[in-house]
């Protein structure tokens, strides 16, 4: 990864983060304002029940009166205080009475508790009612299970008792709490009320009832319902019909409780939530929207910044390239002043010294070179410019001393004169043969044929030489390189004709071919005296020997070689043991 | 007992003549309403108690039976003057009254009447000849006499569209269905012309419309609960001898299956404020199928509840949630049953009271249509739906045992002797029904400045 890709990197998640940490809190603020709001909401609608439920009450209660009030109630009242002992006269008042209030429920009960009449169930006459003793004098109204013939319901009843005689005659009427009741509660759009009657001592889904009956979905109301049935108290929880949270609805359950502090029912108030969850929706689309511009814009920023700051840096990168490979003529152009500034001028007054100090090297180099070519040539050329001269002296000498001898003198001075001047010719023969050094003609080559050939060469020294011995290690599937088979045969010679001369006291010789890759390798060992380090690091420099009459030039001429091949060569030696030279070839050129 | 209930409606009558009668007067219009509304003037096999004592009524009015069986259930003559029957009584000959004519002006000889009868009884083979009927069966007929009064022995014939020509006092000039019904005197009752000239029979109007009707003067009988006692200077209500048995019936496929839940049930009804408060004071609390007019031995069938009992008898049985039915056409009904219901419930039996339709526990209403015991138990059994009781002898220990026989299951659990009332409106005169229900109009006449 680039340090621009980095650098991008950096600045994008570092963004990132921060609309992450901005949303985040925007969203649990706006949630926690939300469930306020909602929770506002709900209790408002569970207050403006409470009223509408008081209001009912009162309204239960003025009916309840009214009939206590009535004629026919007082009738009934002074008929019973004067020992009427016989229902069957009254056993329709109660129905009427409950007509003409508008009341669901309507008993008409004697001071013992005994119902004389029922409207709701006309047939309980004589039956005690339950409700009578706890329920005297109650102002207000209660909640009181009623049984029917056909089950049983939940009610809201007043009590009230009718004022002719000294036995109190008692109207305990209400209307019906279920979902006629529900449907006649003003409430406000997008909530609505559930009731759950508890009428059995485990939860009965289909005593909980909506506007149009038993409700739907009871089973997801079912834990609020017990949890309120088994506190006693108000609870809240917000209750999810699909995976849509926008279907979700809040709901305040409140317990309804009878004169006993029992608890006869619970009135559940719920809220949609989708208004609140839109607007979050809508809130979270724009923070989105928001956020995800920002998020580009900050990676377009990143980029731009990036780019202005990695250009210098990348300006260096590819000038330190170049120098690597070679080109010390590379600059920097930064126009800036600070640090990166600072650096790309050092970097250029870096460059600027080593080119200065490569040229002064070179110079050097070259002196150098040629103080070592005049050495070596005046070194080549004084062996046999000696025996010239002494040959030439004796002739001479022979000449003016002793001329009878001067026939034979003669004779063996030319015979050494020409063997001198064979042997500059030979020097000179070299020199000119390394200046001559050919470019490489490639055609497919088998490096294992060109061992093969040049071991044949060396056949005959070899035997000549009884203490050396040559062993070949050649890989079998060996590739064919594309190379100069001539040159390549030169080069080997070389280093063979070097390891013979590296075992003047005997020893092996071990060539080897391998692949890896996509080259070959060539290597000739010996198990000589070896080399030094400082010797090893000379031995491609032209004109150095370590040898009493070599020129310096074989493994210059072998590296050459090699070096117009595309490849390397490398030497590793160690004193006693002995040397190894390799040879690197590209398959391809 | 009998004797003695027959007495007392008899001198109710008598005195209702004395006080009422000054000179009979022929002419005018009986002007009646009836609660049914038939489509035919018959009886119908699945009618409610009411249908039944109209039709009954009805063809009382335009036909006779071979005998009549007073309230003390002894047989009097009719269209039979006189009759025997061999030992095993098996075998009954009849004298009819000669000179007898059905409205038709056709003679209503021994041979047409046999002829009636053996298209109506299969298994008797009945013959005519001159005077002389004789039945026979295969098995004795100890309570013919019994059967032939009853209204579906009725002699008469029909016509092409089906009204009836029988021999009575009144003979029919129009029938409308469901809506009126004209009868007209017969001139030549073989019992004497009737005073009235015509009889106007309103039908399918209900209990509150007569009463309102005849209240206004608008009509001159009707038909009113047995609660309705109460009677003011215009009208005058007649209540008949318990003739009808309010009865819970437990169906074959019941889930009260356990004889325990029936017993239990029976001792947990508390008849006494159901016949006080939702009877108002009318009919008998029972547990016997016949009423004590009938047998004397009603009272041993212990009707009170008894709660403890219920309970004890209930131990250890499983109580299922039963359903209750009654018949919507019965006013009393939804409310008895409903208190019925509520007693259950003081036992834990649920009893789910229904409108109509199959349940496990029916509340009916039937007809004991004879004061002849023996003949109202078998026709009770029918009703019921038990099996025809065995009674071995005409003794009162006979019929008791056959009847305990009858309830020992509990598949049927008695509640309520009902009896049926009829008012008269103050121009109606020499009114005298029966003890059992019947009206016979056929000695009534009208006050001529009533109209």
């Amino acid at each position: 990864m680039s340090f621009r890709q980095k650098l991008l990197l950096i600045f994008a998640l570092t963004v990132f983060l921060c609309v992450v940490v901005i949303s985040a809190s925007v969203w649990s603020t706006m949630q926690r304002s939300f469930e306020r709001a909602n929770d506002a909401r709900a209790d408002a609608v569970a207050a403006q029940f409470r009223s509408e439920f008081q209001r009912r009450g009162d309204e239960v209660v003025r009916k309840v009166e009214a009939a206590a009030a009535s004629e026919s109630m007082q009738r009934i009242a002074l008929e019973v205080n004067r020992g009427a002992t016989d229902s069957g006269g009254y056993v329709s008042e109660a129905r009427n009475l409950a007509g003409q209030q508008h009341l669901d429920f309507l008993e008409l009960v004697d001071h013992q508790g005994t119902i004389l009449s029922s409207a709701q169930w006309q047939a309980k006459f004589g039956y005690p009612e339950p409700a009578i003793p706890s329920t005297i004098g109650s102002a207000g109204v209660f909640l009181k299970r009623e049984e029917l013939p056909n089950g049983s319901t939940l009610g809201l009843f007043g009590v009230r008792a009718a004022g002719v005689g000294e036995q109190p005659l008692y109207v305990i009427g209400g209307e019906r709490l279920d979902q006629g009741f529900l449907s006649t509660l003003d409430i406000p759009a997008g909530t609505r009320v559930l009731l759950y009657q508890n009428l059995d001592a485990n939860w009965n889904p289909k005593s909980l009832l909506d506007l149009n009956g038993a409700a739907a979905g009871a089973d997801k109301i079912a834990p609020l319902v017990e949890q309120v049935r088994r506190s006693g108290q108000e609870a809240r929880s917000v209750i999810r019909w699909t995976a849509d949270s926008a279907d979700a609805e809040s709901f305040h359950a409140m317990p309804l409780t009878g004169p006993n502090q029992q608890l006869m029912g619970v009135l559940l108030v719920g809220s949609s939530r989708r208004p609140l969850v839109e607007l979050q929706r809508q809130i979270v689309s724009a923070t989105m929207l928001v956020g995800g511009a920002g998020i580009l814009v900050a990676v377009l920023a990143s980029l731009w910044f990036a780019a202005r700051i990695t250009r210098p840096v990348v300006s260096l990168a590819e000038a330190a390239r170049r120098v690597a490979a070679g080109d010390l003529y590379a600059k920097v152009y930064v126009e800036s002043s600070d640090e990166l500034g600072e650096l790309a001028s050092a970097f250029n007054r870096m460059t600027e010294d080593l080119l200065q100090q490569s040229e002064r090297t070179l110079q050097a180099e070259r002196v150098a070179a040629w103080r070592e070519l005049a050495r070596r040539l005046a070194h080549e050329l004084k062996n046999p410019l000696f025996p010239l001269q002494v040959t030439v002296e004796n002739l001479i000498r022979a000449k003016e001393r002793a001329p009878e001898m001067f026939e034979e003198v003669f004779r063996e001075g030319t015979s050494t004169l020409l063997a001198e001047v064979n042997n500059l010719k030979t020097i000179i023969g070299r020199f000119s043969e390394f200046a001559r050094m050919p470019q490489p003609h490639r055609k497919p080559t088998q490096p294992n044929e060109v061992v093969r050939s040049v071991l044949r060469v060396f056949q005959a020294q070899l035997k000549e030489k009884n203490q050396i011995s040559a062993r070949t290690e050649l890989e079998s599937e060996l590739p064919v390189i594309s190379a100069d088979p001539e040159l390549l045969h030169r080069a080997l010679s070389n280093l063979i004709a070097n390891a013979i001369d590296a075992l003047p006291q005997g020893g092996e010789i071990i060539v080897q071919t391998k692949s890896f890759g996509n080259r070959v390798e060539l290597s000739v060992s010996d198990t000589g005296s070896g080399l030094t380090q400082e010797e090893c690091s000379r031995l491609f420099t032209p004109y150095y020997t370590t040898k009493q009459h070599g020129t310096g030039l074989g493994l210059a001429i072998v590296q050459s070689v090699v070096s117009d091949h595309g490849g390397k060569i490398s030497v590793e030696s160690t004193k006693e043991k002995g040397t190894t030279f390799r040879m690197e070839l590209p398959r391809e050129a | 007992m009998r004797r003695i209930a027959f007495l007392f409606l008899a001198a109710a009558s008598l005195l209702d003549v004395a006080l009422g009668a000054t000179r009979p007067r022929y002419g005018g219009t009986l002007r009646v309403m009836l609660q049914s509304a038939p489509n035919s003037l018959e009886l119908l096999a699945d009618g409610t108690p009411v249908d039944y004592w109209d039709a009954a009524r009805i063809l009382a009015m335009l036909a006779d039976n071979l005998v009549e069986i007073d309230g003390a259930g002894h047989a009097q003559p009719a269209l039979a003057l006189t009759w025997q029957s061999d030992l095993n009584g098996k075998r009954w000959q009849f004298t009819l009254r000669r000179g007898v004519k059905f409205h038709d002006g056709s003679a209503a000889s021994a041979a047409a009447i046999a002829q009636i009868l053996g298209e109506r009884h299969s298994d008797w083979t009945v013959r005519g000849a001159g005077d002389s009927l004789t039945i026979e069966s295969d098995s004795p007929m100890s309570s013919l006499l019994a059967e032939l009064a009853l209204p579906r022995n009725t002699i008469l014939k029909r016509t092409a569209n089906a009204l009836p020509v029988g021999t009575g006092a009144f003979r029919v000039t129009d029938f409308q269905s469901g809506k009126l019904l004209k009868l007209a005197a017969n001139e030549e009752s073989w019992a004497g012309r009737p005073f009235v000239d015509a009889v106007e029979v309103e039908l399918g109007r209900s209990q509150r419309d007569q009463a309102i009707a005849l209240e206004l003067g608008k009509t001159d009988l009707i038909e009113v609960s047995p609660q309705a006692t109460a009677a003011n200077g215009t009208q005058r209500v007649r209540t008949s001898l318990s003739v009808e048995l309010m009865a819970l019936v437990f169906p074959a496929n019941s889930k009260a299956q356990d004889v325990r839940v029936r017993e239990a049930l029976s001792f947990a009804i508390d008849r006494k404020p159901i016949q006080s408060v939702l009877l108002k004071g009318a009919g008998e609390p029972t547990a016997s199928i016949l009423p004590n007019w009938m047998t004397g031995y009603s009272r041993v069938f212990p009707a009170q509840a008894n709660l403890q009992r219920a309970k004890v008898v209930l131990t250890d049985s499983r109580q299922p949630a039963l359903t209750l039915s009654y018949d919507p056409r019965d006013p009393q009904a939804q409310l008895i049953a409903e208190r019925i219901a509520l007693n259950a419930r003081e036992i834990g039996i649920t009893l789910q009271v229904l409108l109509s339709g199959i349940a496990d526990v029916s509340l009916i209403r039937i007809v004991l249509p004879s004061s002849d015991p023996a003949t109202s138990l078998r026709e009770a059994a029918r009703e019921l739906g038990l099996q025809q009781p065995l009674i071995h002898g005409s003794s009162v220990d006979d019929l008791y045992q056959a009847e305990r026989t009858l309830l020992d299951g509990h598949t049927v659990i008695p509640l309520f002797h009902l009896p049926v009332a009829s008012a008269a409106g103050a121009r109606v005169r020499n009114w005298q029904p029966g003890p059992t229900g019947n009206w016979n109009l056929s000695d009534v006449w009208l006050e001529a400045d009533s109209r």
